[in-house]
């Protein structure tokens, strides 16, 4: 089955592929070739794509997943493959975002608000995936 | 013939001029990277996006349509966005896009208007049109937190029933020589033209939804709507940086091409004083010898 992820920024992955294991917001799912047509809501997580007894790890936040006759289609607002995740970087956007947060003044809007959090939810997950695929 | 003083200035405004086209041709181009990037990397997610839109709007039943889906028959009342950069010296870019836009407002009386950029802002202002908001384009990228007191008003007109469907006016990057003005529809969601069977098929099509469908799609939609708008801006933009680019370079052209014309006029009519100084002078030698 053929597996397109697509991001407002890039097509962050692209090609055939064996199982997907997809965090979605009503628990994890694992889908396999001649799955059911479905469409679900993938919540922040870790995504793992096995191909040929490779695995591969993705991060992303939230989005939508459509299976259409094992043509599978993520759409995702962030996605980013384990091994490029700067662990550094992602520590630094979160302390930032942290204190945008804790500094809330009147000169801070909702939407100043709404991307620190966006950005600390996006921070807390790559550090989380960088953790875990670093002890496999 | 003019004299060599007049000559000399109109070379040197000539080629200030061609500097300035020059440098901003070159900010143009260093513009036009980030924004094609940005633009063109957009499209693919935006079109997906849509297409499920249309995939769920056919999939739903009549009675449990989300408002996005459905036209309401209360009236005719359209809400424009009319998306336009704010500077000019972009070629024919604005010109082509407020045609558009007066042909717009002319055919639809009762178009609701909310103008984007300050090229349009002030012709409208000029004509004294009533719009219910402008807002500023920028010179730099758009950022995604444009979008947010647009759509805070396409909810407030649209699921009130104060209008009817909502509709975009853009420019269209389709190549770098090629920009053209286009009204869309965002609002309700407009299904493909497609025959009825083929809209049967789809929508008999087992589908599992997970959650349900009522569910997911409110969520959906929001984003839908957000994301087709960002890209709409993405598109301008991308597409004034390159008619900026385009239209810098011919000036840059044409500038140079006048440069050297007065060049040559210049050293010829140089040439003629000095032979006419010489003739006068071995004239009035030749003369006083005799």
């Amino acid at each position: 089955m053929n597996l397109k992820i697509l991001t407002p920024e890039k097509i962050t992955f692209e090609g055939d592929i064996d199982e997907l294991i997809v965090p979605t917001i009503t628990g994890e799912i694992a889908i396999l070739p001649h799955h059911i047509d479905l469409l679900t809501q993938v919540s922040d997580g870790e995504l793992v794509i096995k191909n040929k007894g490779k695995q591969e790890h993705i991060a992303i936040t939230g989005g939508f997943l459509q299976i259409n006759k094992d043509t599978l289609t993520l759409l995702a607002d962030y996605a980013v493959h384990s091994e490029k995740i700067n662990a550094q970087k992602a520590l630094e956007a979160q302390k930032r975002a942290e204190e945008i947060l804790k500094k809330k003044s009147e000169h801070t809007t909702e939407q100043d608000l709404a991307i620190a959090q966006a950005e600390m939810r996006r921070a807390i997950l790559e550090l989380k995936v960088a953790r875990k695929r670093k002890h496999v | 013939m003019a004299t060599l003083i007049s000559l000399r200035r109109r070379i040197k405004a000539a080629q200030n001029v061609s500097k300035t086209t020059r440098a901003m041709q070159m900010i143009a181009a260093s513009k036009l990277k980030r924004a094609q990037d940005a633009a063109l990397a957009g499209r693919p997610y935006v079109q997906k996006l849509t297409e499920l839109a249309q995939d769920i709007t056919l999939r739903t039943e009549d009675a449990k349509k989300h408002p996005f889906m459905r036209l309401s028959i209360d009236n005719d009342k359209t809400l424009l966005i009319a998306i336009a950069p704010d500077k000019g010296l972009c070629g024919g870019l604005v010109t082509n896009l407020l045609r558009e836009f007066f042909i717009y407002s002319r055919d639809e009386k009762n178009a609701q208007m909310i103008v984007v950029g300050k090229k349009l802002e002030n012709q409208v202002v000029k004509l004294q049109n009533e719009v219910l908001a402008a807002f500023h384009f920028g010179t730099t990228l758009p950022t995604f937190d444009v979008v947010f007191p647009i759509i805070k008003l396409i909810n407030e007109y649209y699921l009130s029933g104060k209008v009817q469907s909502v509709k975009v006016l853009y420019t269209d990057f389709v190549s770098f020589f090629n920009q053209s003005p286009k009204v869309v529809q965002l609002l309700p969601i407009s299904l493909p033209e497609s025959s009825d069977q083929e809209k049967k098929n789809v929508a008999q099509a087992d589908m599992l939804y997970e959650p349900s469908l009522e569910e997911m799609v409110p969520e959906l939609l929001k984003h839908y709507l957000e994301m087709s708008l960002f890209q709409y801006f993405l598109e301008t933009y991308l597409s004034e940086q390159a008619a900026r680019m385009i239209a810098m370079q011919n000036a840059t052209n044409n500038a140079k091409d006048i440069i050297s014309g007065l060049k040559l006029e210049y050293n010829k009519t140089r040439q003629a004083k000095i032979t006419g100084e010489l003739l006068d002078i071995i004239g009035g030698r030749t003369g006083a010898q005799a």
